[in-house]
C-alpha cells in the first residue's frame, strides 16, 4: 500500500476499505487468542475457509480470525453475524455444518450452543449468555471486530481517528494532558497512578529526547489482560501510545513484550511494520511534523521486569533490576531520558479517551476510579476468562453473575484481586466495589486485574505460601528486605503449614511482612507482603488452627494430613488400587482396602478417582487419637 | 560555584551542597544514620536498607534511603523516629540472622538496638551488600565480578565462575567486604551463632546524646561508617 500523505488520505483509504466490504453479507469471527488456539483454533479456521470456497463464499462470507473474545474456557469460541450467533467448543469437523446451515440458511446448530451452567439453558445469542450479558466491554468488544494481522480491518473500524483528530485540529500537549487528566484515568498496571499526572510531569521534564513504553511484561500467575489486547487489537495499543508519544514529545516508544507470549511478539510486530509502511509510523507522519517510531524488545523472562525501572535496565541491554526511584522515571528514566511507561490497557484507553472525550471515560466508574478495568477471571468459578467491567461493580457481581459462582455445589472462601502481590479478600468482604482506593483500605489491591477465586477446598496459609514461593522465586534478590524478608516469612509460613509453627511466628510474621512492604526497593518487594497480610488478617483462625491444634482446616497442607479408606462405603472396586502411582493402596477385589500411610505421597489421585467417596482426608491428629484408643 | 540548598534533618537546619545525599549530608553534620552499603567513594544502590529515613513531602512521611536521596530545598527528613528505629531493627536482625559471622554486621546489629534474633541463624559468607563488585567496577574499571543469578541464589561471582585476566589480583574486594572482620571472640561454630552484643557500651554514650546524633563511636570503625572512610581519605 503507498503512504499516506495527510490525514485525509487516511479516510479516503478507510473509505475505500469499507466500499470494497460491502459485499459481504455474513462475518464468521473466529477466535484466535492463544487459549483458542490451544484447543485448536487453527484448524477450524482452515476447515470452514476451505468449505467456504468449496461453497464459493469467499467473497461474500468474510472469515475473520481475531484476537480473544474472553471466553477461554469455552474454545475455540466463535461468532456468526448477523444474528450474533454464539457456538463454543468448535471443532473442525463442525465446519460443513456451520456454513451449510448457519451461514447459509440462517439456521442455528443446537450442539453447538453454549448452555448456562446456573440455569442450564441453551444461550442463542452472545448477548444472552450471562458471563457477557454483565460486562461492560469498551476494549474488548473492539477485539473480535479486527483480525489483529490487518491494519485495514483496524482502519475500517474507526481507528486511527482519534490520531487524525489530534494531528488535523493540532490539538496542544496542554488540551490533551487536560482531556487526560479530566476523564480521571488510572494506570491499569497495578499502581493506579493518574496517567494525566504523569505524562503532564514527563512533558514538563528538561530535555529534547524522550520515550514512551509499553509494559507487556505481564507475569502473574493466572492473568493475562494484556497479552490478550496486544496480541488481539495491537493497533489500538499503538496508537494509543502514538498519542503519548506527541502529547510528550517522543519520537521513540518501545513495547517491552515478554518473550513467552509468541502470539503478542508476533502481532505487535506486524502492527508496527503496517504501521511504517502506511507511513503512520516514521517521519513525518500524515504529512505532519510529528515523527515517531516503535520498536519491540522482547522480555527475558524476569518477573520483576515488570516494574518500571527494572524494565528500562533491561530494554538498555542491562541486568533487569529495579533501581531507587528518588527521582521518578518521567523525569530519570530509559537511558537516563524522561520517560512515560504505562500499561497495555493504559495505552488502549487513550484513543476512545481522545475521540470520545473525557466525559464519556469518566461517566462510568466511581469517585475514584473511572472507566472500565479487564479482569482475568479464574479459579473454582463455573464460568472463567477475561471480562471487562466498569469500576465500581462489587466482587459479588463479578464473582456470582459473571463467573457464574462455585463449581461442584462448594462454597466460595475467599478471592484474591492483583496477582502475586494482591491480597485474599473473604466472602464478607465481596460487597466492595473494583476500585483502586476501597480495595487498597481492605488489604487487597486491583493491581493488574488478576481474579483468582477460591472456595472452601482451599487452604489460606497454603495460599500465600504458594504466593510467596512465586515472589521469592521472581525476586532479583538486590535489596534486604525483598531478599531476605521474604525467605524468612516462607520460611514462618513453611514451619507453619507443617506442623512446627507456635503462636509467638504469627507476631514476627506480621512485623516482618510490615518490614518488608514499608522498606523494600521496588514495587515486587513493597506488595510482595499483602497476601500474608491479608491473609493473616481476615483468615487468622486458620493460622491458629495449623498451630495450635496441628490440623489444616481444609485438608490440603500435607504435613497435617492422611489418607484413609472409610470402610464403609468402600465396595472393593479397585479403582483407587490401580489408580494410585505410589503403590500405596492395597486389598483384594470386593474387599475393604487400605492407605499404607508410610507410602502414601498424599498426592490426592485415589481421591479424585473413587466413585463411592470413600476416601477421606482426616488430620494426623485424628488418627494418632483414633489408634491410641 | 557550589550551590546550596536547605534541608531540615531531625529539626536541625542545614545549609546543604546542592547533588549531595540526604545520608552524606547527614554524616558531614554529624548525624549518625547507619548504613552497610554505602561506601562514600562509589554509587549507591540502596541495596541494604539500612540509611532508612523519613521524607515528609506534603505532610505525608514516606520511608526511603537516604543515600539515593538526593537533597532538595526546603526537604524535611526524620532519621531516628520510633517507626525508623523499628524498621532499622528488624532490617538488621534480618542480616545478623543471615551471617552472624562478622564483626561488621554484629556492630550494625548493636547499633540498631536489635536484643534478640528471632530467626534461626544461617551463618552465610556473604551479604550482597555489593561493595566488592562496585570497587571493583567503579575505582578499578576491572569489572572482574559481579552479581550472578536471581533472588535466593544471587551471589558474587567471576563471570563464568573463573578469575578473568583482568582481575589484577589488587585485593580491593577483600579491604572493603564487611565479613573479613571476624568477630573479636574469633569466627563463631557452626549451630552456635549468637548475638554478640558486648559493644552495648558504646551506645551508652549515644543515647545520652541527643538522639540520633554521632558520636564517633567504635562501631562506625567496625561497618565502615562513612564518616570514618571520610576522614581516612
Amino acid at each position: 500500500m503507498p503512504k499516506l500523505n495527510s490525514a485525509r488520505e487516511l479516510e479516503h483509504l478507510r473509505e475505500r476499505l469499507r466500499q470494497q466490504r460491502q459485499d459481504i453479507t455474513t462475518t464468521v469471527m473466529v477466535c484466535g487468542g492463544t487459549g483458542c488456539q490451544a484447543s485448536n483454533s487453527r484448524s477450524v479456521v482452515d476447515a470452514i475457509r476451505a468449505e467456504l470456497t468449496r461453497q464459493g463464499l469467499e467473497q461474500k462470507v468474510w472469515l475473520c480470525v481475531t484476537g480473544c473474545h474472553g471466553f477461554c474456557e469455552q474454545g475455540p469460541v466463535m461468532v456468526i453475524e448477523p444474528g450474533n450467533i454464539f457456538y463454543c467448543h468448535v471443532s473442525p469437523e463442525d465446519a460443513f455444518e456451520i456454513v451449510y446451515q448457519t451461514v447459509m440458511k440462517g439456521e442455528l446448530i443446537e450442539r453447538l450452543l453454549y448452555t448456562d451452567p446456573v440455569s442450564g439453558k441453551k444461550c442463542r445469542t452472545e448477548t444472552e449468555i450471562p458471563f457477557y450479558e454483565a460486562q461492560d466491554r469498551q476494549i474488548l468488544s473492539q477485539n473480535r471486530m479486527v483480525d489483529p494481522c490487518s491494519i485495514e480491518d483496524y482502519i475500517v473500524a474507526g481507528g486511527y481517528t482519534a490520531l487524525t483528530r489530534v494531528l488535523n485540529h493540532n490539538l496542544t500537549p496542554d488540551r490533551i494532558i487536560k482531556e487526560i487528566e479530566e476523564s480521571r484515568l488510572r494506570g491499569r498496571g497495578g499502581g493506579g497512578f493518574p496517567t494525566g499526572r504523569k505524562w503532564q510531569e514527563c512533558c514538563e521534564a528538561p530535555g529534547d529526547e524522550k520515550y514512551v513504553i509499553c509494559n507487556a511484561d505481564e507475569g502473574d500467575p493466572g492473568a493475562y489482560m494484556d497479552r490478550c489486547l496486544l496480541e488481539g487489537n495491537p493497533h489500538l495499543v499503538l496508537e494509543g501510545m502514538m498519542l503519548g508519544a506527541r502529547t510528550i514529545g517522543a519520537r521513540k516508544g518501545y513495547i517491552y513484550v515478554r518473550n513467552e507470549y509468541p502470539l503478542a511478539v508476533k502481532h505487535s510486530r506486524t502492527a508496527v511494520e503496517q504501521a511504517r509502511e502506511l507511513g503512520l509510523l516514521g517521519n513525518n507522519i500524515l504529512g505532519s511534523s510529528f515523527s515517531f517510531d516503535v520498536d519491540i524488545a522482547r522480555g527475558g523472562g524476569a518477573f520483576v521486569c515488570g516494574e518500571s525501572t527494572a524494565l528500562m535496565a533491561s530494554v538498555e541491554g542491562k541486568v533487569g533490576e529495579p533501581r531507587a526511584k528518588d527521582v521518578h522515571t518521567v523525569v530519570d528514566g530509559l537511558y537516563h531520558k524522561p520517560t512515560t511507561l504505562n500499561n497495555v490497557e493504559t495505552w488502549a484507553n487513550i484513543p476512545s479517551i481522545i475521540s470520545n472525550g473525557s466525559s464519556w471515560f469518566a461517566s462510568k466508574g466511581t469517585k475514584g476510579s473511572k472507566g472500565t478495568k479487564i479482569l482475568a477471571l479464574t479459579g473454582r468459578i463455573k464460568n472463567t476468562g477475561l471480562v471487562e467491567v466498569a469500576m465500581g461493580m462489587p466482587i459479588h457481581e463479578v464473582v456470582f453473575n459473571i463467573g457464574g459462582g462455585a463449581v461442584d455445589g462448594k462454597l466460595i472462601k475467599a478471592v484474591q484481586i492483583g496477582g502475586p502481590s494482591g491480597g485474599c479478600l473473604p466472602v464478607e468482604k465481596f460487597n466492595l466495589p473494583i476500585d483502586f482506593d476501597i480495595l487498597a483500605e481492605a488489604g487487597s489491591m486491583v493491581g493488574s486485574g488478576g481474579m483468582v477465586v477460591m472456595d472452601e477446598g482451599s487452604c489460606m496459609v497454603d495460599v500465600a505460601k504458594y504466593f510467596l514461593k512465586f515472589l521469592q522465586d521472581e525476586s532479583c534478590g538486590k535489596c534486604v528486605p525483598c531478599r531476605l524478608g521474604i525467605d524468612r516469612m516462607l520460611e514462618i509460613i513453611t514451619d507453619i503449614t507443617e506442623g512446627r509453627g507456635k503462636l509467638e511466628q504469627l507476631d514476627l510474621l506480621e512485623e516482618l511482612a510490615e518490614t518488608v512492604s514499608e522498606t523494600a526497593l521496588c514495587g515486587l518487594g513493597k506488595t510482595a507482603p499483602n497476601p500474608v497480610l491479608t491473609t493473616l488478617r481476615y483468615f487468622r483462625q486458620e493460622y491458629e488452627a495449623h498451630i495450635n491444634e496441628r490440623r489444616c482446616p481444609s485438608g490440603v497442607c500435607k504435613a497435617l494430613i492422611t489418607y484413609r479408606i472409610d470402610p464403609d462405603k468402600c465396595t472393593g472396586c479397585g479403582v483407587c488400587l490401580r489408580g494410585c502411582v505410589h503403590g500405596a493402596i492395597t486389598g483384594e477385589k470386593n474387599q475393604q482396602h487400605v492407605i499404607d500411610v508410610h507410602l502414601c505421597q498424599k498426592c490426592g489421585i485415589c481421591r479424585s478417582e473413587c466413585k463411592f467417596d470413600a476416601i477421606q482426608v482426616v488430620s494426623e491428629n485424628e488418627v494418632s487419637r483414633c489408634s491410641s484408643t | 560555584m557550589q550551590q546550596y540548598v536547605n534541608v531540615t534533618i531531625d529539626g536541625a537546619k542545614i545549609h546543604a551542597i546542592k547533588g549531595t545525599s540526604v545520608l552524606d549530608t547527614a554524616i558531614e553534620y554529624g548525624i549518625c544514620i547507619p548504613h552497610l552499603c554505602h561506601v562514600p567513594f562509589l554509587s549507591d544502590i540502596g541495596a541494604c536498607r539500612l540509611c532508612i529515613v523519613e521524607n515528609v513531602v506534603n505532610g505525608r512521611s514516606k520511608v526511603t534511603t537516604s543515600c539515593t536521596l538526593n537533597v532538595e530545598e526546603g526537604m524535611v527528613i526524620w532519621t531516628n523516629t520510633d517507626k525508623i528505629r523499628k524498621l532499622r531493627r528488624n532490617l538488621a536482625e534480618l542480616l545478623v540472622a543471615q551471617a552472624p559471622n562478622s564483626r561488621a554486621i554484629q556492630d550494625i546489629a548493636v547499633r540498631c538496638g536489635v536484643k534478640e534474633v528471632r530467626y534461626p541463624f544461617r551463618n552465610e559468607d556473604c551479604v550482597l551488600c555489593g561493595r566488592c563488585v562496585r570497587v571493583c567496577e567503579e575505582i578499578w574499571q576491572a569489572r572482574a565480578k559481579g552479581f550472578v543469578g536471581r533472588g535466593k541464589n544471587r551471589r558474587v561471582d567471576y563471570v563464568f565462575g573463573v578469575r578473568p585476566d583482568f582481575c589484577k589480583q589488587c585485593e580491593a574486594c577483600i579491604q572493603i567486604c564487611p565479613m573479613t572482620i571476624p568477630p573479636c571472640d574469633g569466627p563463631i561454630k557452626d549451630g552456635e551463632e549468637y548475638l554478640c552484643g558486648k559493644c552495648e557500651a558504646q551506645l551508652m554514650i549515644a543515647e545520652e546524646m541527643p538522639l540520633g546524633s554521632c558520636s564517633w563511636c567504635k562501631l562506625g570503625e567496625g561497618f565502615g561508617c562513612g564518616r570514618y572512610v571520610g576522614v581516612l581519605r
